[in-house]
């Protein structure tokens, strides 16, 4: 039984041009059959990179399937997947599909309460997990969540016979399922066959930036749709070398190291874990590789530190080369051809610095780099690119697997993200707001009558996203239509936008702009621990934390500075006129940001809102009670003296 | 720069022990391989007699006694000697109708037999102890070959090598010396390289490293002293042996000197203990810098560049010689192949100043 909202949007109506058979699975089975010694997937363990051909990936999908069928899981079930990226996560997550079983992932270090209220809400009974850590963590919820009956791990280690009731370990599973495989002929084709396309194939959620998390079924047609169509425009190409890192609950980790690894035969390799993804990026030399802004960031930065201690002529040669070439990537990006003495400089370049960059950084063979997600700074892109790779901006949400609208490689701007892919549709409404239509739009939340009609309408996917087209017809994102606010004279600002912008400098790590039904905006800044520290490093300043680094009159300068710089590039009503910087930076586990680092203002202006009075009321400094939580659980104050910058004219 | 290590993976145990897992470093191992086996096309027979032929020959005999002092930690001050066994053994049992293939290996073994039983001295003293006796060895060996005419055929006399042929190849012009020479080398060259990831490498290093607490960790010290004394006597007698035949072409004692077992030591410190780089690098230096000093001092001289004594040009090279070695040894204590080592890495972390950033 699958979890249809309504029997009027019956994916069999709404979906009529989709192929009962085209599935995950038949696709798998597909690529055993067509390429068994292909290799599907590589896995760093114990040293080597453990290789898995597409006859073995199948076998495996199918042992654990019959494994599953036969500890109770079936048709409807919704399955919980947590843990860091495992080959043997993937495996389940697809075995899972096969038995018309929904697998709902979830980020690794959600805290108990988040994973309760989704295993309350979805009624799930089983979970599939990587390691102790994670049984752990479930079995500190199963008093209060009882139904939770079965939790299968990967990783054995810490659990062998001291595992809880309940628990088993995928291996013996799968043994399990390999001898039923062995004993019941036809078993085999039977579970290939089972799962449509009509069938769920994962159910993704919501950030959550606003309220609890909602529910997104993605099914089999969805996928494959935004997969085709990003292939069709070039996007992805057969056979790629692809590294599956990011978080499995997010879209595009299933977009990229499931549906599309599998409709295109990519190899998917899994670095060891989390810690040493950056070393296995530079073994596996992906072909195609995804980031997000910040990824891309941090990698800059990575750069720009090893650069600044590096030896005399290297840093030289560095020092001339880089800015030539983003002073000819900037010429480009305005229209203008290079030279052909520019072209053989860059040339020279490329043997000397960007080539060995690219290979340092292990993108020597990426012909396809991504980033998506939010805005990217200019200053990082402009970069990557002079470094000869063609970073291009993707743009999609979770309900549209994440592959809508990408730039394509002839005509890349700063400031649009591209056009939509075949296949998709897209208008801007006359409330400015984006939407979108086509295949891989999914057909509603999951058991959330409201939200769906309020995103959906007439097949129109509303992104809730402001945007306008650009006059060469590509799409610019401004930011979210929710988030569009008014000052108290009616200024209308999305402090989203003037944020992002401010945290492109690498003093700054996350802001908050302020300025709802206010005079004037402000802003609450998180200086950039790493950044800021090295910073005063070079200068000598002393500090012993991040609250009193934060507080030195050097610090507040260069902050101000920043924000100038933003004052004197927007227009005159959306000048931030104060500033605080924070004593800590914003932190998931308080609940300011969220696991992907968004904003949740409600938090920030409740939590902050003495320090926000203070501003508005022209103190120049606050005396800040900071509550803090403790890891055991205890409570405790902490008063801090937070400074007050002003920029020209703040006191107004 | 060139150095690409990104896709640089390994999906099994005997892939990630390969000898060159970086394509820059097997195509500069490709390219000198080539140029070594074109180099009697490439340069002239002066060069190729004089410099290239010797060069490979000493690096062979260098590698041989790296093995011992490098690998093992075995000082060894008299390995002239050992080659000398090898050089005379081989050209008694050639001249007595032995196929040379076959004197080349009676060579080595008699090497070996005769080196692994002054070795013997090694299972009870060490450091300047063995060097006082492999430096007895070296007398002794010396003074038998002098003195014992059935030998050397007298104390002043000359061996000329045999005519002799090589897998049914003549060895009589300087191509097919330097060729039998290249092989013996490279043979050496392959063999050093892989015998350091064997279980006999790692126990040498192991006693180098400390002998007994090799012995606790179940290495025995008494069999792998003997065994790196009898490989590396083996080697450096099939050195002596291919030394006299494709080089010298007929041997007196004094070829094998205790100064030439000095310039094997200073080959093997000057290049880098226990290094194949440092092998090459440690002959080329040896044998060669003095001589292309002294092209140049002359060459200098003769333009008028300025005016010194005969007598001044003959050993102003060997003072820039030595003040060379008494400088590489000052700063990188390590040899030649630390330099070459110092090198690649520069390169191979480029643009950055170390990995791992």
């Amino acid at each position: 039984m699958q979890h249809d909202p309504q029997p009027s949007r019956d994916p069999r109506i709404l979906h009529p041009d989709w192929e009962p058979g085209d599935t995950l699975i038949a696709l798998l089975a597909r690529n055993a059959r067509t390429h068994p010694d292909g290799i599907a997937m590589r896995e760093r363990d114990h040293g080597i990179w453990q290789q898995t051909t597409w006859a073995g990936y199948l076998d495996a999908v199918l042992a654990l399937a019959a494994g599953f069928e036969a500890a109770g899981i079936g048709p409807g079930d919704i399955v919980l997947v947590t843990g860091d990226n495992r080959a043997r996560l993937y495996v389940a997550t697809l075995a899972l599909t096969a038995l018309r079983a929904i697998p709902a992932p979830a980020y690794s270090d959600a805290r108990p309460e988040e994973l309760l209220d989704q295993m309350i809400r979805e009624g799930i009974r089983a979970a599939v997990v990587e390691d102790q850590e994670q049984v752990d963590k479930l079995e500190s919820l199963r008093d209060r969540h009882p139904d939770l009956t079965k939790i299968f791990y990967d990783d054995p280690r810490g659990l062998g016979a001291k595992a809880p009731a309940g628990a088993a370990a995928l291996a013996d599973l799968a043994e399990n399922g390999q001898a039923r495989l062995a004993a019941e002929a036809g078993l085999r084709d039977d579970l290939i066959g089972r799962a449509t396309v009509f069938d769920t194939a994962v159910l993704l959620h919501s950030s959550g930036t606003t309220g609890a998390p909602k529910g997104i079924p993605l099914r089999h047609g969805h996928v494959l749709s935004g997969v085709r169509n990003a292939a069709a425009a070039g996007y992805f190409r057969e056979g790629e070398e692809h590294m599956a890192y990011l978080p499995m609950a997010w879209v595009g980790d299933f977009s990229f190291s499931i549906a599309a690894a599998i409709e295109l035969r990519f190899t998917v390799n899994v670095p060891e874990n989390q810690e040493t993804a950056l070393h296995d990026l530079r073994e596996i030399a992906p072909t195609l590789y995804f980031a997000s802004p910040r990824a891309w960031s941090a990698m800059l930065t990575r750069v720009q530190v090893g650069i600044a201690e590096t030896s005399g002529l290297k840093r030289r040669l560095y020092d001339h080369f880089m800015p030539f070439a983003l002073e000819l990537e900037r010429a480009r990006l305005a229209g203008r051809k290079p030279s052909a003495l520019q072209r053989f400089w860059r040339g020279v370049g490329d043997v000397v610095i960007y080539g060995p960059l690219r290979d340092q950084l292990g993108l020597r063979r990426v012909a396809r780099p991504y980033t998506a997600g939010e805005a990217i700074g200019e200053e990082v892109f402009l970069y990557f690119r002079a470094l000869g790779l063609n970073l291009r901006q993707f743009y999609g949400q979770t309900e549209n697997c994440a592959l809508a609208v990408a730039q394509s490689s002839d005509d890349i701007s700063l400031t649009t993200v591209g056009r939509p892919f075949p296949g998709v549709e897209v208008r801007i409404d006359e409330t400015g707001e984006i939407l979108l239509k086509g295949g891989n739009i999914f057909d509603g939340y999951f058991e959330n009558e409201k939200a769906t009609a309020e995103s959906l309408r007439d097949g129109w996917l509303c992104t809730g996203d402001a945007g306008q087209w650009s006059d060469d017809g590509q799409l610019m994102v401004l930011g979210r239509l929710s988030e569009v606010m008014h000052k108290a004279d009616g200024t209308r600002f999305i402090p989203t936008y003037l944020e992002n912008r401010l945290k492109f400098a690498s003093a700054i790590r996350d802001v908050c702009v302020i300025g709802k039904d206010r005079a004037f905006l402000s802003a609450i800044v998180c200086i950039d621990f790493a950044a800021v520290g090295q910073w005063a490093q070079e200068r000598g300043l002393s500090y012993t934390s991040y609250a009193e680094l934060s507080q030195r009159p050097e610090v507040l300068e260069l902050v101000r500075r920043e924000i100038a710089r933003l004052n004197d590039a927007v227009p005159a009503e959306l000048s931030i006129r104060r500033f605080v910087n924070l004593h800590k930076e914003f932190d998931p586990d308080d609940g300011e940001v969220t696991r992907t680092r968004k904003l949740k203002r409600g938090v920030i202006d409740a939590r902050y809102g003495q320090i926000i009075d203070a501003v508005y009321a022209g103190h120049d400094e606050i005396e800040y009670e900071a509550r803090i939580t403790y890891e055991s659980g205890e409570t405790g104050v902490l008063t801090r003296v937070l400074k007050i910058g002003d920029l020209d004219g703040g006191q107004h | 720069m060139f150095y690409r290590l990104s896709g640089v993976r390994h999906t099994s145990y005997p892939a990630a022990r390969q000898l060159w897992p970086i394509a820059a470093d097997r195509w500069q191992v490709g390219v000198l391989a080539l140029l070594a086996l074109l180099a009697p096309l490439l340069i002239s027979d002066l060069y190729l007699g004089s410099y290239a032929l010797p060069w490979l020959i000493w690096t062979a005999a260098a590698l041989s006694l790296s093995l011992l002092m490098g690998l093992g930690g075995q000082l060894h001050f008299g390995f002239a000697a050992v080659m000398a066994i090898g050089a005379y053994s081989s050209i008694h049992l050639a001249r007595g109708g032995v196929p040379f293939e076959f004197a080349l290996l009676g060579g080595g073994l008699t090497a070996a037999v005769i080196g692994t039983a002054f070795g013997a001295a090694a299972l009870r003293v060490k450091g300047l102890y063995l060097v006082m006796a492999t430096l007895a060895m070296q007398y002794l060996v010396d003074w038998v070959i002098s003195n014992v005419p059935a030998i050397s055929g007298g104390a002043q006399a000359t061996l000329r090598t045999p005519e002799v042929s090589f897998l049914w190849i003549p060895i009589d012009s300087l191509d097919a010396r330097y060729y039998v020479a290249l092989l013996w080398t490279v043979l050496m060259t392959l063999f050093f390289l892989n015998v350091k990831r064997t279980s006999f490498g790692r126990a040498l290093a192991a006693i180098r490293d400390k002998d007994f607490a090799a012995a606790v960790i179940g290495v025995d010290p008494f069999r792998t002293k003997l065994t790196a004394f009898m490989t590396a006597s083996f080697a450096g007698g099939v050195s002596g042996a291919i030394l006299a035949f494709c080089y010298y072409g007929a041997v007196t004692p004094e070829q094998f000197g205790f100064n030439v077992s000095i310039q094997l030591v200073a080959m093997v410190l000057v290049g880098g203990l226990g290094s194949v780089v440092g092998g090459y690098l440690g002959a080329g230096f040896v044998l060669l810098v003095p001589i292309v000093l002294t092209n140049l001092i002359a060459g200098l001289g003769a333009a008028g560049w300025f005016s010194i004594s005969q007598n001044l040009t003959a050993h102003l090279p060997l003072i820039f010689y030595g003040g060379m070695i008494i400088g590489f040894l000052l700063f990188e204590p390590l040899g030649l192949a630390k330099i070459y080592d110092n090198i690649r890495k520069y390169f191979l972390v480029w643009p950055f100043r170390h990995s791992g950033s």
